[in-house]
């Protein structure tokens, strides 16, 4: 056991030694991991923040009430006291027909004669502002409400909430794709950097197995090398979008006043930047192990 | 120690290097591997050192037959031999020091034992004054010490060398000798390849190879 952990303890030695002695093609491929990393990485972050933002939003989630067009004033104030009685109601605001009209056309300056609008084609409408988010509890509301006299359509408003969330999932699994390409592209460089330090190393690895060095050996530095260039590349993608955040923060605190309100975008947590580093030193390993040991097949052992 | 039976040694079917070789090696013997350019004396010193595997026959090392041996076992064999190159092989990114220390750092030696084992090798060949330099400084004696160093520092039972002193004037050839000498004085079995067998003190063996063939009556060859 001691013998194994010592064996491994070396191999880190003598990784941390190459990397050193060629440290600027260490640098480069490090930052090179580092900014394919940061593509995905900033998608996931602003789907991750559109998506906390979306959730936000949904507490201001609306049904709205479109009501019979041959309706009496008893019947609307009816309905009206029916839904505020409701406790899943949180605001009630009732906009007569006339007034929706009238909204309407100066909204589109529009003449309802020049339009060849002989009648206003509104019904009254009620709007309700809802305290739940539940779906089953909205659904089993818009059923009752629905059937109310002189009830013609119950309309519920968070469908664009929906439209947002399945947009927001449509781009994750896009950027997991992405993010899969990519993988595939950090293994192809990582493994093939490896593959012409083995050929650097040429000299070494030819005269470690003439003296009785295991392939498992030999390989080993190499691994523990795309190890590292994973690790190392985690960490400047992490400083990247730090500074990305932060840049973005304070161009969006700049325009506050236009945009009419903050956008704040926040930073991966801790455990995501976990997952992101050991993702990427699972594919600087495996991108080495496999380079190393293609190439070690490959150098003859000759004398 | 060591015992070849009708080895047949072939890189192509046309070409035979070595034909129907059959000898045994004592422990503690000092041999010679001799024959002109081109006879098959890198060959069988490769066969020896388990680098190659002959093409026919039987080759038993320490009453193990190495055909029965796996490409997985094979590194665990050639730790046991300490081996010298015709061409130094060398790490000339690495002093003197580092590169004795490697056949140790394979065999998980503890660093104490390390600096003791690698300073005692360096001391043998008289380098110990040059642990730090790196190689390419060496004049070509002193690179073939070194190598030498590097292949004693494992303490081997068996000490393989090829052409140890093909490219040395007398001078530095006799020094290397004496050091392959010495060591067979102290029980170490010595095998060196050469173009013709020296003037030695010690009784030694030769393996003189013609066109690929054991030649030479002084060898007892078996039946």
């Amino acid at each position: 056991m001691f013998r194994y952990f010592h064996n491994h303890f070396q191999a880190l030695i003598r990784a941390i030694i190459r990397i050193k002695s060629n440290w600027i093609s260490s640098i480069i491929m490090i930052a090179v991991i580092g900014i394919t990393l940061c593509l995905p990485a900033t998608g996931f972050l602003l789907v991750k923040n559109a998506s906390q933002l979306s959730s936000k939003i949904e507490y201001d989630a609306q049904i709205s009430v479109f009501l019979s067009k041959d309706i009496s004033d008893d019947q609307i104030e009816f309905i009206g006291s029916t839904l505020k009685q409701s406790n899943l109601v949180k605001n009630l605001h009732f906009e007569p027909k006339l007034k929706a009209w009238e909204k309407l056309q100066t909204k589109l300056k529009l003449n309802s004669l020049d339009a060849g609008i002989s009648e206003n084609p509104l019904p009254d409408a009620f709007f309700v502002t809802l305290n739940s988010l539940d779906t089953a509890v909205i659904e089993s509301l818009h059923d009752d409400i629905q059937n109310l006299e002189g009830v013609n359509e119950v309309i519920i408003d968070s469908g664009w909430i929906k439209k947002l969330r399945s947009i927001l999932y449509l781009i994750k699994v896009a950027l997991f794709v992405l993010a899969t390409l990519l993988a595939i592209v950090l293994i192809v460089v990582i493994g093939n950097t490896i593959r012409l330090q083995t050929l650097t190393y040429q000299n070494e690895i030819e005269l470690s197995r003439l003296i009785g060095a295991t392939d498992s050996f030999i390989q080993r530095p190499f691994i523990y090398t795309g190890i590292f260039y994973g690790l190392g590349g985690s960490l400047v993608n992490a400083g990247l979008l730090t500074v990305i955040i932060e840049i973005f923060n304070r161009i969006a605190y700049k325009f506050e006043h236009i945009l009419g309100g903050s956008i704040v975008l926040y930073n991966l947590s801790l455990n995501e930047y976990l997952l992101l580093a050991a993702l990427s030193m699972i594919i600087g390993l495996f991108a080495s192990y496999y380079a190393a040991s293609q190439s070690l097949k490959k150098i003859e052992k000759n004398f | 120690m060591i015992k070849f039976s009708n080895i047949f040694k072939s890189f192509s079917p046309a070409n035979e290097v070595l034909q129907n070789i059959s000898f045994e090696i004592n422990s503690g013997e000092l041999i010679f591997v001799t024959g002109s350019s081109g006879a098959g004396k890198s060959t069988l010193i490769k066969l020896i050192s388990a680098l190659e595997k002959p093409t026919s026959g039987e080759i038993i090392f320490e009453d193990q037959n190495l055909s029965d041996l796996s490409n997985i076992d094979m590194p665990y064999l050639r730790r046991k031999f300490g081996m010298i190159f015709q061409d130094h092989k060398l790490l000339f990114d690495r002093n003197c020091f580092e590169n004795v220390a490697l056949p140790l750092s394979i065999n998980d030696t503890t660093s104490v034992d390390i600096n003791r084992r690698v300073r005692a090798a360096l001391n043998k060949v008289g380098l110990l004054d040059k642990e730090k330099v790196m190689p390419i400084t060496l004049s070509g004696g002193e690179q073939q010490r070194l190598a030498i160093a590097r292949a004693i520092v494992s303490r081997p039972s068996i000490l393989i060398a090829d052409e140890p002193t093909g490219n040395l004037d007398k001078k530095y050839a006799d020094d290397i000798m004496n050091i392959f000498y010495s060591f067979q004085q102290v029980g170490v079995t010595v095998i060196i390849s050469s173009h013709e067998a020296p003037q030695s003190p010690i009784k030694f063996k030769e393996l003189h190879l013609i066109n690929g063939e054991l030649g030479n009556k002084d060898v007892p060859l078996l039946s």
